[in-house]
């Protein structure tokens, strides 16, 4: 220790730490204005020790408005207001995200024409937008500013003008998008500049910081980090800081993207673009750095390195928000396991941004602070000795969430875990490709319950008699079993659960159970463990030489559900890439050895596809039978109520611990007191 | 007035204790009107009541959430918080100023939902995950099942304090009612499960709470599903011994029909312009031989032409027509009055309506412009607006372009009193409105322009074929201002060689429309659009005997046809006619007749060699005479651009855009001193 926690100056105001809170957008608006909970969500980060709050991009023109929660320029002064207090609450610095989507928007909301530099109809959406104007143009730059105008009578401390990802400044600034003949298309910076410009000319002795996209990830025409570095260069004087990204029309997953992306992989652009900015203007524009930097550890090094001057990390302070304040004690910091599941929230059904392990966040107005105490109205604390008020069965994400908030709220708490390890099924998945963040998160929880006085004993089965002879509160947390096959199968035929190939390739015997063998998948779920078996697989029958994979869906595409978490087309490449062939809208109708019958969802025509193997990656039961021995009066948590997901799994533990009374409520022989 | 030809349709019906003055109900469906705060909002109030000016004879609302376990999409309506009342009076209030009576519809989704805005277990039956939202639900307890039973009859009670005349129970396509009812769904084992009369107990115990708590005066009326079309889904049979015992067991109305499970075949409840009109005939008119509790029969009714001879025929007692009301809020007065004619008759896109609400966006329509707006634009003009007290001749308007855009400003402008000429360079109305609808199948696609060019004449405008604008033919008019709505032309894709150029056979999609060109033989169409364009011509060309092969760089063809429900008959379709489909193909280059396309994902290159290229790409937009118009005319008079000359996309944005620009224009000329004569 360390950097991150040290100050840093950007144009005239100080940052208390080195770690960035970055634009990400959340849906807590209300309507298209910021909302008391966006202030809630903001005030906790700026709690946490972070150093800069970059608030969700607000759109500075009525001709954009890319998402249905996308906060408005215009309705943002008391938003904007209320946030610059609490961040100054903490002598933390906010500034306000701004944008303009242009092509990258939609016409849903607004039912207006999109604007961009030309007619190139953006990737996802397909929609063609008007080739703008000079005067369309000039009402862009005139929103720019009169946008910083009100950030800055509102109390922030300055704008980030975006010209990264779903930008139209970066659709003038790149050849994919701007094809034109004029002024702005032979000076592709100019737009740029005259924003900047804007945006100096309304921000008094405020800071205009810049978000570039420095490599659109499409040489053919998009910009290349080289050109990115000049046009940093160029772009300097005009600003305070520049937080160097990457991704552009072709990669919009890539700009924040999953695990299978790997961590910093953003530092070395930014340390030859600030390179490129120390030569032009010195080390007046400091650099942040971005792309899925989550640890402590990566942030140091970025900085130690001589890549950039400060971190962007929005994902880390998710899961958690004292990530600065801990990194200053060298407390453990719970961990981001980059999964995208609850935080990647540009989805047409808005929801609230969160964090699988932290249920908190995005939800500061509604749920209660997590508790650290340790004081029981008894006087009771929870590494006291004394026989447990609470028995935890189950040390899977559920349990140890629930053992781990019951001894902050100063309760006595037990785990048994039947198996020799924490973690029950996400241990278990996080054998597979890009999941092995789950074990630091398992962990991370282990480890705080075990600080918390929290007793954890694995091999440790609980019987009904037990339950039953206990005398204080109980949480089931027993998780899932395989759920009886949805399809017809043959004695004969040869068929395991994803669970088993988990587990066999744990064991180092994947390549065995694959051997010589042609292996099917069935995929009703459409869920990223499918996936994830599937390469492993995949891989191993590469390995072997065997035929490619086939893996059958019922969707589509392969992998439908992960649109949420950006990883929808790329998990299709993935697959494709490892040779498998997806074999897409069948339902499955039958195994037998060594084929298996489907069915077109659409058609009804039949097809039977050679299989030896066939693993099944159906959704699971609950696994019940000691709730149901012990008369299924006890409260369940995770996928002991229903199985999921680890986000369910906390969120419910967590609840539940938050549940229990804080005094025993039955004696030893099970009397209510 | 008697109703004239529609005898069956204006004749009045007893349901429980009202009197229903025609047999045409607005049924329940989804708006996404709710607020964020899950109350009824204004325009909700000022949607329905737009249906009961319009002559509408019941109205039954969409489904309200009974308990906080059931959220399963953003904007549904929180009955399980008392403070929907006042959202419920306004609504039932605008309503009933109509005479018109309104029903709740009340429900509980059970597994046809996820967790993402509950933060709560979902609940169901059985732990069946739903195939639209996967979600492992909770098996419910008794006490589980007990608190339903009582949220049911407490929001009941709730509906009648908020003023409406009744509830309807949706125990259809996504429901837990239908969950347990449904042999795929109902797994259980307990005297909930396994035979008719165990799986439909929570039917008969939910019915028996609501209209207990509701007392005997309230409508109630159960809606089920006829035939889920899905494996051990309920079928008819079924439905029909169901409708019996809850006849028998009394404190129903009336029986509401459906078809199809929302989350499994959704296609089939709300069906698009390839299903046949009244393909769910059969439900209601099985039901009503069985039962003597009135019926409602629905599925694309379309003009009250249908709905009449269906009742004369004696299928059902009502009918259910919404998106036909969607269209046209009027649809039911002009129906009574005799000018059908004069109907915005519903297309059956499913673009605007269907096609909105799975994407969690407001209910609109893609031919009326006031649809889901209507609290803040009213509804759709009926006849031209009175400037009597103008002390001058009407401002004039030039319209350049007949196609939906254009049609629409000069219809919109002319209702709000301007004089109106339209100027249309080809001998027809509807620009490649008019193309897309000469495909076979996408023929009632075509209705947009017939409604569109009877709603300009009926308001008077100036309607000139065969007429291309000009600089000086507009000047010749002397108008006000002008609205450019020229469209878009086809543009070539730079790997497509001109024609004389080796690329003769490399045409696009208008070219095969327009008759231009004749493909023969093997074709790849290429689909760089993902709607209609790719997929209808394709079919055209396989009816004429080609070997098609569509090709799209992107993961599936025609993406947005699983938007609007057309996916699933495309397929049915494509695979009878030998349609082969690819994905993940970009293409690189024609020469020597051989089209190389590169296989993005892994980088590998193929290559066909067909007779024929058929390109479906975005259009160019066609501005010439825009700018020659702002150069010239632009100082003296407003010149406004709409439709595909301003960004070439779907008909609904050149509608909303023509809307738009008329009535602006329309305030802008008629509200503004005397002009200067325009010269």
């Amino acid at each position: 220790m360390n950097m991150i926690g040290d100050p840093l100056s950007i144009g005239r105001v100080q940052l208390p730490s080195r770690v960035v809170f970055g634009p990400i957008a959340t849906n807590l608006a209300d309507g298209r204005a910021f909302s008391d909970r966006h202030t809630a969500f903001y005030r906790e980060r700026a709690a946490g020790g972070c150093g800069m709050v970059v608030t969700e991009h607000a759109s500075v023109h009525e001709t954009d408005w890319p998402y249905e929660r996308c906060p408005d320029a215009t309705e943002a002064s008391r938003g904007w207001t209320d946030i610059a207090k609490a961040c100054a609450e903490f002598d933390i610095v906010a500034v306000a995200g701004l944008n303009h989507a242009g092509g990258q928007s939609t016409s849903a909301f607004s039912q207006r024409e999109l604007w961009a530099p030309s007619d190139e109809p953006d990737v996802n959406t397909r929609e063609v937008p008007k080739i703008m104007e000079q005067a369309d143009i000039e009402a862009v730059v005139a929103g720019f500013g009169a946008a910083t105008a009100l950030a800055t009578e509102s109390g922030m401390a300055g704008v980030e003008v975006n010209a990264g990802q779903f930008s139209l400044l970066r659709q003038f600034l790149s050849g994919l998008t701007n094809r034109r003949g004029d002024a702005y298309g032979e000076d592709k910076t100019l737009l740029v500049t005259q924003v900047l410009a804007a945006a100096r000319a309304n921000v008094g002795d405020g800071i205009v910081g810049l978000r570039l996209s420095c490599d659109e990830m499409a040489p053919w025409a998009g910009l290349t980090p080289d050109a990115a570095a000049a046009v940093a260069a160029q772009l300097a004087p005009l600003v305070d800081y520049i937080t160097v990204v990457r991704g552009a029309i072709f990669s919009v997953a890539e700009t924040r993207p999953t695990a299978h992306h790997g961590t910093g992989f953003n530092l070395e652009l930014a340390g030859a673009v600030r390179g490129a900015v120390q030569e032009a203007v010195g080390d007046s524009v400091p650099i942040i750095g971005q792309g899925s930097i989550v640890s402590v550890e990566a942030a140091e090094e970025a900085m130690a390195s001589g890549r950039c001057d400060a971190v962007e990390m929005t994902r880390a302070q998710l899961a958690d928000a004292q990530l600065v304040a801990k990194a200053r004690s060298s407390a453990p910091i719970r961990p981001c396991v980059l999964c995208n599941q609850l935080c990647n929230v540009r989805d047409n059904r808005n929801p609230i941004i969160s964090c699988i392990a932290n249920p908190r966040a995005g939800h500061e107005t509604t749920d209660a602070p997590e508790p650290t105490g340790v004081t029981t109205p008894t006087g009771a604390t929870g590494s006291d000795a004394g026989p447990p008020q609470v028995l935890v069965v189950g040390a899977g994400p559920a349990g140890l969430e629930a053992a781990r908030v019951a001894a902050g709220r100063g309760l006595r708490v037990q785990v048994r875990e039947a198996a020799e390890r924490p973690g029950g099924m996400a241990a278990t998945v996080a054998t597979a490709p890009a999941h092995a963040r789950l074990v630091d998160l398992i962990n991370w929880l282990a480890d705080d319950a075990t600080a918390r006085g929290v007793e954890i004993s694995y091999n440790s089965p609980v019987t009904a008699d037990e339950l039953e002879g206990f005398g204080g509160q109980v949480i089931l947390a027993t998780g899932s079993t395989a759920a009886p096959r949805l399809f017809k199968a043959s004695d004969d035929a040869d068929i395991v659960d994803a669970v088993d190939v988990l587990q066999a390739a744990a064991g180092g015997e994947l390549e065995a159970l694959v051997d010589g063998k042609q292996v099917a998948v069935w995929d009703p779920t459409g869920g990223a463990g499918a996936i994830a078996v599937t390469e492993m697989v995949a891989w191993a029958v590469g390995n072997k030489g065997g035929p490619p994979v086939q893996f059958i869906t019922p969707d589509a595409n392969a992998a439908t559900m992960l649109s949420l978490t950006g990883d929808l087309a790329g998990a299709n490449v993935r697959l494709q890439q490892a040779g498998v062939d997806i074999v897409k809208r069948q339902r499955m109708v039958s195994v037998s050895r060594g084929s298996v019958e489907t069915v077109h969802a659409f058609t009804g025509e039949r097809q039977t596809i050679a299989a030896d193997l066939l693993i099944d990656v159906a959704a699971r039961h609950p696994e019940e039978s000691l709730w149901n021995d012990a008369g299924a009066r006890h409260v369940r948590a995770g996928d002991a109520v229903a199985p999921r997901t680890v986000a369910e799994a906390i969120r419910e533990g967590r609840a539940e611990a938050m549940a229990l009374p804080l005094a025993p409520t039955r004696t030893l022989d099970g009397e209510q007191l | 007035m008697s109703g004239g030809q529609y005898q069956h349709l204006f004749s009045p019906l007893a349901i429980g204790s009202l009197t229903i003055q025609n047999r045409i109900v607005f049924s329940a469906h989804l708006t996404n009107y709710a607020r964020q705060d899950g109350k009824p909002s204004d325009q909700h109030a000022a949607y329905y009541e737009a249906r009961a000016a319009g002559g509408a004879g019941l109205i039954i609302t969409e489904e309200h959430s009974v308990h906080p376990t059931d959220w399963p999409y953003e904007k549904m309506i929180h009955a399980f918080h008392e403070d929907v009342v006042p959202g419920y009076r306004k609504i039932t209030e605008a309503v009933h100023r109509h005479g018109v009576p309104i029903l709740a519809q009340i429900n509980h989704n059970g597994g046809q939902a996820s967790s993402m805005y509950t933060r709560l277990p979902v609940w169901a039956p059985s732990p069946v995950p739903d195939p639209l939202f996967r979600e492992v639900p909770k098996a419910v307890e008794q006490h589980e099942i007990d608190e339903i039973i009582e949220s049911y009859a407490v929001v009941a009670a709730r509906c009648i304090e908020g003023g409406f005349d009744g509830v309807e129970l949706q125990c259809s396509h996504s429901s837990i009612v239908r969950g347990f009812l449904s042999n795929a769904t109902n797994k259980r084992t307990d005297h909930y499960g396994g035979s008719l009369e165990n799986r439909a107990r929570i039917l008969h115990q939910i019915v028996a709470a609501v209209r207990d708590r509701m007392g005997p005066g309230p409508v109630l009326g159960v809606r089920l599903c006829g035939d889920e079309l899905i494996e051990d889904g309920t079928t008819i049979d079924d439905a029909v011994a169901i409708a019996q015992q809850i006849e028998t067991n009394g404190g129903v109305d009336y029986i509401n029909t459906s078809i199809g499970v929302a989350t499994a075949s959704l296609f089939m409840i709300e069906a698009s312009m390839h299903i046949p009109p009244e393909y769910a005939m059969f439900i209601p008119s099985a039901i009503r031989k069985a039962v003597d509790l009135p019926v409602i029969g629905v599925g694309r009714f379309k003009d009250p032409i249908q709905a009449e001879r269906a009742l004369a025929e004696g299928h059902a007692d009502m009918i259910g027509i919404v998106r036909g009301q969607i269209a046209d809020p009027d649809f039911v007065k002009k129906a009574k009055a005799g000018r059908p004619e004069d109907t915005r008759l519903c297309l059956s896109c499913n673009q605007e309506c269907v096609g909105r609400m799975g994407l969690n966006r407001w209910l609109g329509c893609i031919e009326n412009p006031y649809t889901g707006r209507e609290a803040d634009l009213g509804t759709p003009p009926d006849q031209v607006a009175s400037v009597e007290f103008l002390s001058r001749p009407r401002p004039k308007l030039a319209v350049v372009g007949g196609g939906p855009a254009g049609l629409q400003a000069a219809s919109t402008a002319a209702a709000a009193g301007l004089d109106v000429t339209l100027f249309e360079a080809s001998d027809k109305l509807g620009g490649q409105v008019r193309l897309a609808a000469s495909i076979p199948n996408r023929a009632e696609f075509g209705d947009l322009v017939r409604n569109l060019g009877a709603e300009c004449r009926r308001f008077g405008v100036d309607v000139r074929l065969d007429c291309p604008a000009t600089i000086e033919s507009i000047e010749a008019l002397g108008p006000d201002a002008v609205v450019v709505a020229t469209g878009a032309v086809a543009a070539r894709p730079w790997w497509a060689p001109p024609p004389e150029d080796g690329g003769a056979t490399v045409v696009d999609v208008l070219d095969v429309v327009s008759g231009a060109a004749e493909p023969s033989g093997s074709v790849v169409v290429i689909d760089d659009v993902g709607f209609h364009q790719a997929t209808s011509v394709a079919e055209l060309l396989a009816d004429r005997g080609c070997q098609v092969e569509v090709v799209t760089k992107a993961m599936v063809v025609g993406q947005d046809l699983g938007v609007t429900l057309d996916m699933e008959t495309w397929w049915v379709r494509a695979s009878a006619k030998g349609i082969v489909q690819s994905t993940d193909l970009v293409a690189m280059g024609y020469g020597d007749g051989t089209l190389t396309l590169l296989h993005h994902p892994t980088g590998g290159e193929q290559t066909r060699s067909p007779d024929w290229v058929v390109i479906a790409a975005p259009p160019q937009p066609k501005t010439d005479l825009y700018h020659q118009l702002q150069d010239q005319l632009g100082q003296r008079m407003p010149i406004r651009r709409i439709g595909d000359c301003l960004a070439p996309r779907r008909a609904h944005a050149a509608v909303v855009e023509g809307r738009r620009v008329g009535d602006e224009l329309a305030a802008e000329l008629l509200t503004s001193p005397h002009p200067e004569p325009a010269r």
